[in-house]
């Protein structure tokens, strides 16, 4: 096996070999070996980045990677090593003898959630995308309904039977696009590859190319959390443990946005991108405007992060339909800064419900005086959120609002800015509610938990990281060039 | 002139087998069941009977009442003699569809209205079902029909068996096995079978075609019955000869038209049997089932046209 | 198999496959879904044996035999086990009335038509003028699975859809290729394992499965 065989295959084979030792380790080093996963991943993507960027893309059977891949591989590495740490935090809670089961079955799973994730990201082959985000819904249906209680069975259900459907939609645009590939000379496999398609685009059947883009963008829009196709997801991400919320939230909404990139680099060759550009404003305009209006009247702060996450998942949407490089660009990057600010975010969001055992905002008042260094963390990570500097997702968008007005999508972009000050204000009112402010007279019992600072340490740092790429990007200007020239952007 | 002798021919061929086609039902029927039952010739002696009796009308019965008898059994003696049965040459050859489902609409019309007319409970309750019925079961049949006629570009019956006749297997068909379910559940419908209505019963909860005609006797009654059996023997035909339309012949040479009428003679003898099978297995629908029923039949029908477009 | 015949073979099995969308929506008796299900599993193995037979591809046969015993058998066997599970879920509850079902499906039929010209212009063979079919499938799944109430019949229109969408694939391109067809079919083994599991979880939480009772969650 060569070096490039072993790079390319270790950030699905890690994960996967974490889950097999889950199977039969015992909790504390079956988390460990998660935590270890996930820093490979980060390895791998690393190694792949320097590679990349001397060789342009790498390949060994159906995986390939180029910089957008390990762009993506950087980005779930790093949520799902924040999301591990946390996970290590959250077990050392939950888990006694009677849940010895559910702890297993909970780790086994979230090792291979990410495993398909790097799976998506890493497949050549079109087909195997779509496999991979399928596969992503069945793993994490059990980690949604972790609980079992009614709210969680319930978002289980939801989330299992909206996103099947979605990504079956999903898969009918992949049909379709290998239909047209194969009318167009393709030939079995090869001719679902990525690398075939963007190198036959514009011999495609133009009609069916637009039936298929409209197909895939609602399939994998679902799965992405946009607007209308929004429902299943404040509840699948209030419902799950914090960690598996870190990681939905953080990466797998961006994994689907990344299927929707690949797809749009065949489709502005085959039909334009006029097409998919409205699609995708019409669809980015209205995940904004449904999380700003229901951010506004909140009462739950799980739910806040994840209306958080549709109002940005809204404006990937925005950079990826103007599509130029600027704006791609931008687009990347807040990618990045949002999966590592809210898998944050998640993380200390679950630490504040073990700590007071309520997910509702009126219920937590005051909560630095009762844990100043949860508190302190949590704030910094909303502010983080709300796009502030130094925080890398203000210089996304203020990157995105720069692309826009050149674009001559200023109307655009003032309409999506207008609801994500109402989104600002809105999130700022509710956390400065939960952190500041008296306290709740009558603390539950479980508040006896000391608060660490160990506990979010890992936070810190994935917040500091934030700031830092918020500043400079250093050696990632490279890949981010890369990958948004490889995405299409002009 | 030839022609208008094949046609009356044929009608009377019907009209004298429709009895003996009930009859056959109602004998298996009791067979399956375990009974004696009649003879297969049962209803014939029935008719005969009731023919020689003079009839009653209720009191305030009008025009309606004493007409339907006569329009039922002139429009299912139009059907008979048109419809190509036995032949598609002739003026059996020019019975169009539309104009075959318009009879056919024009007979239960006017024994709902007769219905009403006797100012009766039961008349009127058994009226407002069978319109009920009737205004799904129709459009069920043009569309039925119109789906098969896709195939051959006209609603000219004739056109449609014979291109059957010659092409056995083009029959086969997704649009015409569409075309053949709906087609049946209508004509259970239209003939007052189970699971729409039981031909057999005289329950007031459950009666549909014997409460419209409660209020007959004697002669009138003969009628009614007589062409009832007539339109059923009609359906059961038109379903043999549309989707199994071996043995009709396509001149008007006199071996031809014989082997014909007694092919014709054995189908629908056959369905008859089935029919009959399928009733002893089945039960009654609620009432306000029967539209769900008559829905999906009509969905099947639309269906065949659709499918007739897309999988030609 | 001389052509003409095949392709009036795969029409009927369209037709079949159709038939069996149609009566889906039609009858109440959960069981009776579950043999509707199987049928059009049956026709969606006929409609790929067929089309391996036109091709004369080894590939698509394995496929073909594959997607028969997954779908005309693993899953009704599956959907059996839930039902028996769940004695008090025979008959689905429609939130539409049956016969505005019925015209609804039959409305879809006419969309589908009207959606899958861009397909069946790509190549007008036999096989290809029939995707409408897999469209009209699919829309009429995912008609039933909003339209209705138990958790059973979610499941069932999840299935239809994913039968569509088969038929699709293999009416317009001869079958997506082996091993996308693989990942596909375990992947959708397994969805329909993960909701045969939550509905005993939801069915211990809520009682019967109706998914009235879900509004623990709501904004």
């Amino acid at each position: 096996m060569t070096t490039t065989t072993f790079a390319l295959y270790a950030p699905a084979a890690a994960p996967f070999f974490a889950a097999l030792l889950a199977l039969v380790l015992p909790w504390r080093p079956a988390a460990w070996a998660g935590m270890l996963a996930a820093l490979s991943i980060l390895a791998s993507g690393v190694v792949l980045a320097v590679w990349v960027s001397a060789d342009g893309a790498l390949s060994a059977g159906p995986l390939r990677a180029d910089a957008l891949t390990v762009w993506m591989l950087l980005v779930i590495g790093a949520v799902a090593a924040i999301a591990a740490a946390a996970t290590i935090s959250y077990l050392r809670h939950e888990t006694t003898t009677a849940t010895r089961r559910a702890t297993r079955r909970y780790l086994v799973l979230a090792q291979l959630f990410v495993a398909c994730m790097s799976l998506a990201v890493l497949a050549n082959n079109l087909g195997l995308l779509w496999v991979a985000v399928e596969a992503t819904t069945i793993v994490t249906a059990f980690l949604v309904g972790h609980k079992r209680d009614r709210p969680s069975i319930e978002a289980a259900w939801k989330y299992v039977v909206l996103c099947s459907v979605g990504i079956a939609i999903a898969f009918l645009g992949t049909v379709c696009v290998y239909a047209a590939s194969v009318a167009a000379g393709g030939h079995g496999i090869t001719a679902l590859d990525w690398t075939h398609l963007t190198a036959t685009a514009s011999s495609l059947n133009p009609d069916l190319i637009r039936l298929a883009a409209g197909l895939i963008l609602l399939g994998f829009g679902t799965k992405a959390g946009l607007a209308p196709m929004h429902s299943w997801l404040p509840d699948a991400h209030s419902q799950a443990p914090a960690p598996v919320s870190a990681l939905m939230s953080g990466v797998l909404l961006s994994v689907a946005m990344y299927a929707i990139l690949r797809y749009r680099t065949i489709t502005d060759t085959a039909i334009g991108p006029g097409y998919t550009r409205t699609l995708l404003l019409i669809a980015g305009l209205a995940s904004l405007a449904v999380a700003a209006v229901l951010l506004i009247a909140q009462r739950d702060y799980k739910r806040l992060l994840a209306y958080s996450s549709i109002e940005h998942m809204g404006l990937v949407a925005l950079g990826v339909a103007i599509g130029t490089k600027l704006a791609i660009a931008a687009a990347l990057l807040h990618i990045l800064g949002h999966g590592l600010a809210k898998a944050a975010a998640f993380a200390g969001a679950g630490q504040i419900l073990r700590l007071t055992g309520s997910s509702h905002i009126d219920a937590i008042r005051g909560l630095t005086a009762r844990a100043p260094a949860l508190a302190g963390t949590y704030g910094i990570g909303v502010i983080a959120l709300l796009g502030l500097p130094p925080f890398s997702l203000f210089a996304s968008e203020l990157g995105l609002a720069r692309a826009g007005v050149t674009a001559g999508y200023g109307w655009a972009i003032a309409a999506a800015f207008t609801l994500i000050l109402l989104a600002f204000i809105a999130i700022a009112r509710h956390t400065t509610a939960m952190i500041l402010g008296a306290p709740v007279p009558n603390p539950s019992p479980q508040s006896m938990t000391p608060d660490r600072v160990t506990t979010v340490m890992p936070l810190i740092l994935a917040l500091a990281v934030t700031a830092a790429i918020g500043i400079t990007l250093g050696p990632l200007h490279h890949v981010l060039d890369a990958a948004t020239a490889i995405a299409g952007g002009r | 002139m030839s022609a208008w002798i094949a046609a009356a021919g044929q009608a009377l061929l019907i009209a004298l087998l429709a009895p003996i086609v009930t009859g056959v039902t109602r004998a298996v029927r009791a067979r399956l069941e375990g009974r004696a039952g009649g003879r297969i010739a049962q209803p014939w002696r029935d008719i005969r009977k009731l023919l020689r009796k003079p009839p009653t009308s209720p009191e305030g019965a009008g025009v309606f009442f004493s007409a339907a008898p006569v329009v039922l059994m002139s429009t299912s003696l139009l059907i008979a003699a048109t419809v190509p049965f036995v032949s598609t040459a002739g003026i059996a050859g020019s019975a169009d569809l539309i104009v075959v489902v318009g009879l056919l609409l024009l007979g239960t019309v006017a024994l709902a209205l007769a219905g009403l007319d006797t100012g009766t409970a039961f008349g009127g309750m058994g009226s407002s079902r069978e319109m009920t019925i009737a205004a799904l079961v129709e459009p069920t049949l043009l569309l039925a029909v119109f789906a098969l006629s896709t195939r051959v570009g006209t609603t000219n019956l004739g056109v449609i068996v014979a291109a059957g006749a010659s092409d056995p297997a083009a029959v086969f068909t997704p649009a015409s096995l569409l075309a053949f379910a709906a087609l049946a559940i209508a004509t259970l419908a239209e003939t007052a079978r189970i699971p729409v209505d039981n031909p057999s019963t005289h329950l007031e909860l459950t009666m549909v075609h014997e409460a419209m005609i409660l209020e007959y006797s004697g002669r009138d009654l003969a009628l009614v019955e007589w062409a009832s059996a007539m339109r059923l023997a009609i359906l059961l035909g038109l379903l043999a000869n549309l989707f199994a339309p071996w043995g009709v012949a396509t001149g008007t040479t006199w071996t031809a038209v014989v082997i014909a009428a007694a092919v014709l003679t054995v189908k629908m003898c056959g369905l008859a049997t089935l029919l009959a099978a399928a009733e002893v297995y089945a039960a009654k629908l609620r009432l306000f089932r029967v539209p769900e029923l008559l829905a999906g039949s009509f969905a099947m029908a639309l269906l065949a046209v659709l499918t007739s477009y897309i999988l030609a | 198999m001389s052509a003409q015949i095949s392709s009036q073979l795969l029409n009927v099995a369209c037709g079949l496959f159709l038939l069996t969308a149609v009566g889906v929506l039609w009858r109440r008796q959960v069981s009776a879904l579950i043999t509707l299900l199987t049928v059009q599993g049956v026709a969606l193995a006929a409609i790929a044996v067929i089309l391996a037979e036109q091709h004369r591809s080894a590939e698509a046969a394995t496929i073909a035999i594959g997607v028969g015993l997954l779908k005309a058998v693993v899953i009704p066997w599956m959907l059996r086990r839930v039902h028996q599970q769940l004695p008090d879920a025979r008959e689905t509850r429609p939130l539409v009335n049956v016969s505005t079902s019925l015209l609804a499906a039959a409305g879809l039929t006419l969309l589908a038509y009207s959606a899958a010209r861009p397909l069946v212009a790509l190549a007008p063979t036999a096989s290809a003028k029939a995707t409408p079919v897999g469209i009209a499938v699919i829309l009429i799944g995912f008609f039933l699975a909003a339209t209705r109430q138990r958790a059973i019949s979610q499941i069932i229109g999840l299935l239809l859809v994913d039968n569509g969408i088969a038929a699709v694939a293999f009416l317009a391109t001869g079958g997506v290729p082996l091993i996308v067809e693989l990942g596909v079919s375990v992947d959708l083994a397994l969805a329909v394992l993960v909701l045969q599991i939550l509905t005993s979880h939801l069915h211990t939480a809520f009682g019967p499965t109706d998914l009235d009772e879900l509004r623990e969650l709501h904004d």
